[in-house]
C-alpha cells in the first residue's frame, strides 16, 4: 500500500518539514526589483536546468531566472506596487531558440531591442541581445507572465511565471476592502509532458509535435507532491524555490491566489471549506467597477490555463456540532470567552462558542482497527497530540487540521505512473498558540 | 436476488486472504446510531443502524466498502471498487451483506439540513484482491468547516482496515449538491468506482404551509434547492446526475494484479451515475452482474421525466478522475441556480443565475440546474456531453456519456 506520508517519510526529510527556519512559507516569495530613479527593474535572464521529479528521474526544463542566479520554474514571482512604472530586462543565456515575455492583463507594454517576433520583440542567445519590456502596474491583482515565442513549446518547458500587483492599502487584494487578508498564498498550476522534454535535451527540436502532448507529472509552483511540503529556498531543489505548504489559525483570512500556468485546467479542490472567489485575471468580480458584489463561493476553483483566480479562504470549525478542541472532561482545558463584539466565536482563539464542550459524538475505532497518516496527531481535536503506534503519525508538531488543496482530477496525482504526488498540497490549520510566521505571528 | 451458493465461496476466498494477510480478526462491526438498542428482531440487543427510538433529526447510515462487478453498456462487466448500502444489517450479517457488494455508482445518499449523521463504515475487503489490505474512508466532498478526523484523508486522520468499522459524524448546518468518494489511494479507488451522490435538502422546505418568502407563497411539499428566501430555488422534481468515466484497462489491470496504467488512464466509458446510453435510461436498476454472483448493484437510473410545466431539479457533479466534461441540453434552456454547494446571490441577496445550454465541470465539481418545461412541447430531449467523442461506450461508437429527458402532458 503507498501513503503520502511513507513516501513523504523516506525523504528523511522531516527536519526541514514545517519549517523551523525562520521564515519559512512566510509570505509569498518573489523578487521586488531595484529602484531605477521612475521605477522599478527587473534583470532577468533564460537559461535550462534540469530539475528533480519524486519518482527519482530529472526533467530538462527552461526557465526564467534572476540575472546572476539560476534558473527557476516557475520564474520568478515579479512583485510590484501599483501604479509603479515596471522595466524588465531580459537576456537569453543559452537556450537555442529566441525567447520573450508577454504580460497579460497589463496595460501599454512596449518592448524594445532584441528582434521583432510574432508576439513582441524576441531575444537571442546567439546575439546575446537584451530585450526591454515597459509598462505601468496600472491594476492591483493576481497576474501571470510567459513567453511569447513558440509559447506552445516554451511554457511547457518552462518559460512562465506569476505577477502580483500590490493595492495601495497593505493587506488589501484590490481596492476593495471586502479583499482584505491576514495571510496569502499562490499556487501556480502546470504540467510537463516529458517526451517533449527529452527530445529538446537531445537536440531533436524538430521532432516535437505539440499536437500529441501527453503530460504526465503535474505542478504546484513548479514542485511535485510530496516536494510542495518543503519550505522555500530547500538546497535540495535549487531550481524550484517555492513552496506550497500553507497555514493558518482559525478566524485568519487567508488570500488565495491561482495561477494557470500551463496548457491544461485543473479543477482545484480545497478541503475544508468553500473559497469566496471575487478576482478572475486580475479584475474585481464587479458589476459596478467598486466592489466584488459578483463573488462566487465554490469548494472547487475551475482554474483554466492562462487564467487567474483570487479568493479568501476561512475556516472556524462552525457548526461542527462538537467542540473541535475538546473537552473540559477529556482533558483539552480551555474557555470560549466571546466578549467584544458579540459573534459567536471566541475573541482570541475563534473558537465556535456554541459547540464548545460538546463531545464528539462518536467513539473513534480502536488503534488496531485503522490505519494513520503521517499527517495525523493521534487526536481529533485541534491543538491535541496523543500517543501513537510507533512508526506512525509525527509530521504533525502542533495537533494542527490538514487538510490537501488539490487537482481534483485525481490521475494528476502521480508522478509519471507513480502515486501519490503531483498537483498538491496542504492547508494547516494550526492552533492559536502555535506559531507559524515569526513576522506575522 | 443473491446467489447464495456464490457467495459463500467469495466469503470463505476473502477469509483465506485476511488470514494470510492481517493479523486482525473480523470482530463484530460497532455500528454507532443513536437510538439503535436491537438487532432486526427487535429482541436481541445489538445494533443494525436502525434505531428504534426515531428521532427525525438523527440520520444513520451504513455503507460497505469493498470490490464487486458493474455493467457497461456495451455488456462488459468491469471489476470495480466501491460502497454498499447495507443500513439495517445486524452486526453478525454485516460483513457478509456487504462483500461483493460494490455499487456503480456508490448508493445515492439524500440527507437533511439540521440532521446529524451517523455513517458507519465497514471495510468488508477485496474478494478477488485478498493481496490488498486496503484500508478505506468517505470523503464529504465540499463539507463545509469540516474537521480533520471525519474528512476522509487517509493522510491527515484514520482510515478503516479491513474487517473493522468506522462511524463518520456529520452536522448538516448547509444545503447543497456535494458529493462523496473514498480517499485512500485516491487515483487507484476512484477510477475503481468509488463515488456516490450525495446532496442536503433545505430547511425552507419544512417551512410551515402558507409561508409568505418575499411574496412567494411556500406551500406544504414545496421544495428548494437552497433556503434562498424567496422561491427562486423552487422546483418539482430532483435527479442527481454524476459524471464520471472508467478506463477498462485500469480495472482490468486491477482485477489481474497488474501494474496500474495512471499515466495512460484514459476513460473510454464516459458514464452518467454509472452507466452508458442507453442503460442511462433504464429505469431502476440494471440486471445484476453475472460476475458478482447475482448483487443488483447498479440502481441509480438517469431516466428523467417530468410533466409539461414542471421544474426539474439537476443536481449535476463530476467526479471524474482524468478531465474535463461539458454538458448539453438539447432544446431545453438549462438555468444555473447554484454551483458548489452555494446558490447564485447577488450582493444584496438576490437571487441571480444565468441560462446556458451548456455547463462544463471539472472532477469535483457540481452545478445546480433547474429546467423550466413551462411550455415546452412534450416529446423526448437529450442531455449529452458536448465532448462528443464520449459518446461511446468503449468501442461502440454510440451511446455514453448521454441520457434523456421526458416531457408528457
Amino acid at each position: 500500500m503507498y501513503s503520502l506520508s511513507k513516501v513523504f517519510k523516506r525523504a528523511s526529510l522531516i527536519v526541514l518539514f514545517l519549517g523551523c527556519t525562520p521564515g519559512a512559507n512566510a509570505a509569498i516569495q518573489g523578487v521586488t526589483g531595484t529602484p531605477d530613479g521612475t521605477g522599478v527593474t527587473f534583470n532577468l535572464t533564460t537559461s535550462t536546468s534540469n530539475i528533480p521529479t519524486p519518482d527519482g528521474n530529472s526533467v530538462r526544463m527552461w526557465g526564467y531566472g534572476v540575472a546572476g542566479s539560476p534558473m527557476q520554474y516557475p520564474g520568478p514571482t515579479l512583485i510590484i506596487d501599483q501604479g509603479t512604472q515596471v522595466t524588465v530586462n531580459l537576456t537569453n543565456t543559452n537556450i537555442p531558440m529566441k525567447v520573450s515575455m508577454l504580460f497579460p492583463g497589463q496595460e501599454g507594454v512596449s518592448a524594445t531591442g532584441g528582434t521583432a517576433g510574432q508576439f513582441t520583440q524576441e531575444s537571442s542567445s546567439v546575439l546575446g541581445d537584451t530585450v526591454t519590456y515597459t509598462f505601468t502596474a496600472a491594476n492591483p491583482g493576481t497576474y501571470t507572465y510567459y513567453s511569447g515565442t513558440q509559447p506552445g513549446l516554451q511554457i511547457e518547458m518552462g518559460l512562465m511565471g506569476a505577477i502580483i500587483v500590490r493595492s495601495g492599502t497593505a493587506d488589501q487584494a484590490y481596492n476593495d476592502p471586502s479583499t482584505q487578508y491576514d495571510r496569502e498564498y499562490l499556487f501556480v498550476l502546470s504540467e510537463v509532458d516529458p517526451k517533449v522534454h527529452q527530445d529538446v535535451e537531445f537536440g531533436l527540436l524538430p521532432m516535437i509535435n505539440n499536437t500529441v502532448s501527453h503530460s504526465t507529472f503535474w505542478f504546484m509552483n513548479g514542485r511535485l507532491g510530496p516536494d510542495t511540503f518543503f519550505p522555500d529556498n530547500s538546497s535540495f531543489l535549487p531550481n524550484q524555490p517555492y513552496g506550497s505548504l500553507a497555514q493558518m489559525h482559525p478566524g485568519e483570512r487567508v488570500l488565495i491566489r491561482v495561477v494557470g500556468g500551463g496548457r491544461e485546467g485543473h479543477p482545484l479542490h480545497l478541503h475544508g471549506n468553500n473559497i469566496n472567489v471575487f478576482a478572475r485575471d486580475g479584475r474585481l468580480m464587479s458589476s459596478n467597477g467598486v466592489s466584488a458584489d459578483l463573488a462566487v463561493s465554490d469548494y472547487t476553483i475551475q482554474a483554466l490555463p492562462g487564467a487567474t483566480y483570487d479568493g479568501i479562504w476561512e475556516w472556524t470549525g462552525e457548526q461542527l456540532g462538537w467542540d473541535i478542541y475538546g473537552t473540559n472532561a477529556g482533558g483539552q482545558t480551555h474557555d470560549c470567552n466571546d466578549v467584544a463584539p458579540v459573534d459567536g466565536f471566541d475573541d482570541v482563539t475563534s473558537e465556535y462558542c456554541a459547540d464548545h464542550d460538546v463531545e464528539i459524538p462518536v467513539v473513534l475505532p480502536e488503534k488496531q482497527e485503522t490505519a494513520f497518516g503521517g499527517f495525523y496527531s493521534g487526536s481529533p481535536f485541534l491543538g491535541a497530540l496523543s500517543d501513537l503506534p510507533p512508526g506512525e503519525g509525527g509530521l504533525n508538531l502542533n495537533g494542527g487540521l490538514f487538510f490537501m488543496w488539490h487537482s481534483h482530477n485525481e490521475r494528476e496525482l502521480t508522478n509519471d505512473d507513480i502515486y501519490p504526488g503531483g498537483m498538491m498540497t496542504m492547508m494547516i490549520i494550526e492552533p492559536h498558540s502555535a506559531v507559524i510566521d515569526p513576522g506575522n505571528p | 436476488m443473491k446467489n447464495f451458493k456464490m457467495h459463500k465461496l467469495y466469503i470463505a476466498m476473502l477469509a483465506t486472504g485476511i488470514g494470510m494477510f492481517s493479523t486482525n480478526t473480523i470482530a463484530v462491526p460497532f455500528i454507532q446510531c443513536p437510538g439503535d438498542n436491537f438487532l432486526s428482531d427487535g429482541v436481541t440487543p445489538g445494533s443494525n443502524g436502525v434505531p428504534e427510538v426515531v428521532d427525525p433529526n438523527v440520520k444513520c447510515l451504513h455503507l460497505s466498502a469493498g470490490d464487486g462487478f458493474a455493467t457497461m453498456a456495451d455488456g462488459r462487466e468491469l471489476y470495480i471498487f466501491s460502497f454498499g448500502d447495507i443500513t439495517g444489517s445486524d452486526e453478525a450479517n454485516a460483513i457478509d451483506d456487504g462483500i461483493m457488494f460494490a455499487n456503480l455508482p456508490a448508493p445515492t445518499i439524500v440527507l437533511e439540513q439540521g440532521q446529524e449523521v451517523y455513517l458507519s463504515l465497514t471495510n468488508v475487503g477485496m474478494v478477488l484482491r485478498p493481496d490488498l489490505s486496503d484500508a478505506h474512508t468517505v470523503h464529504f466532498h465540499g463539507f463545509p468547516n469540516a474537521s480533520a478526523i471525519f474528512d476522509g484523508l487517509p493522510d491527515t486522520a484514520i482510515s478503516i482496515n479491513l474487517g473493522s468499522t468506522m462511524t463518520y459524524y456529520y452536522n448538516l448546518a448547509q444545503p447543497g449538491t456535494f458529493m462523496y468518494h473514498c480517499h485512500v489511494e485516491a487515483s487507484e479507488h476512484m477510477q475503481m468506482g468509488m463515488l456516490g451522490n450525495l446532496y442536503v435538502k433545505a430547511a425552507q422546505n419544512k417551512l410551515p404551509d402558507g409561508t409568505n418568502l418575499n411574496g412567494f407563497i411556500h406551500n406544504a411539499g414545496n421544495e428548494y434547492v437552497y433556503n434562498d428566501g424567496d422561491g427562486s430555488t423552487f422546483y418539482d422534481v430532483e435527479y442527481p446526475i454524476q459524471l464520471t468515466g472508467m478506463d477498462p484497462d485500469f480495472h482490468d489491470a486491477n482485477e489481474t494484479v497488474q501494474p496500474l496504467p495512471f499515466a495512460n488512464m484514459k476513460d473510454k466509458y464516459p458514464l452518467i451515475n454509472g452507466r452508458g446510453y442507453p442503460d442511462t435510461v433504464i429505469a431502476g436498476p440494471l440486471p445484476a452482474p453475472v460476475k458478482n454472483g447475482g448483487l443488483v448493484t447498479q440502481t441509480q437510473d438517469s431516466n428523467i421525466t417530468a410533466v409539461q410545466g414542471q421544474k426539474i431539479l439537476l443536481r449535476v457533479s463530476s467526479l471524474s478522475v482524468t478531465r474535463f466534461y461539458s454538458l448539453k441540453s438539447l432544446g431545453l434552456d438549462m438555468q444555473v441556480v447554484g454551483m458548489g454547494a452555494k446558490p447564485l446571490r447577488t450582493a444584496a441577496d438576490t437571487a441571480n443565475p444565468y441560462t446556458t445550454n451548456t455547463i462544463t465541470l471539472g472532477g469535483g465539481e457540481a452545478i445546480d440546474v433547474i429546467i423550466d418545461t413551462t411550455g415546452v412541447a412534450p416529446g423526448k430531449y437529450f442531455l449529452y456531453t458536448s465532448n462528443l467523442n464520449n459518446l461511446s461506450n468503449n468501442t461502440e461508437d454510440f451511446g455514453g456519456m448521454m441520457t434523456e429527458i421526458e416531457i408528457t402532458l
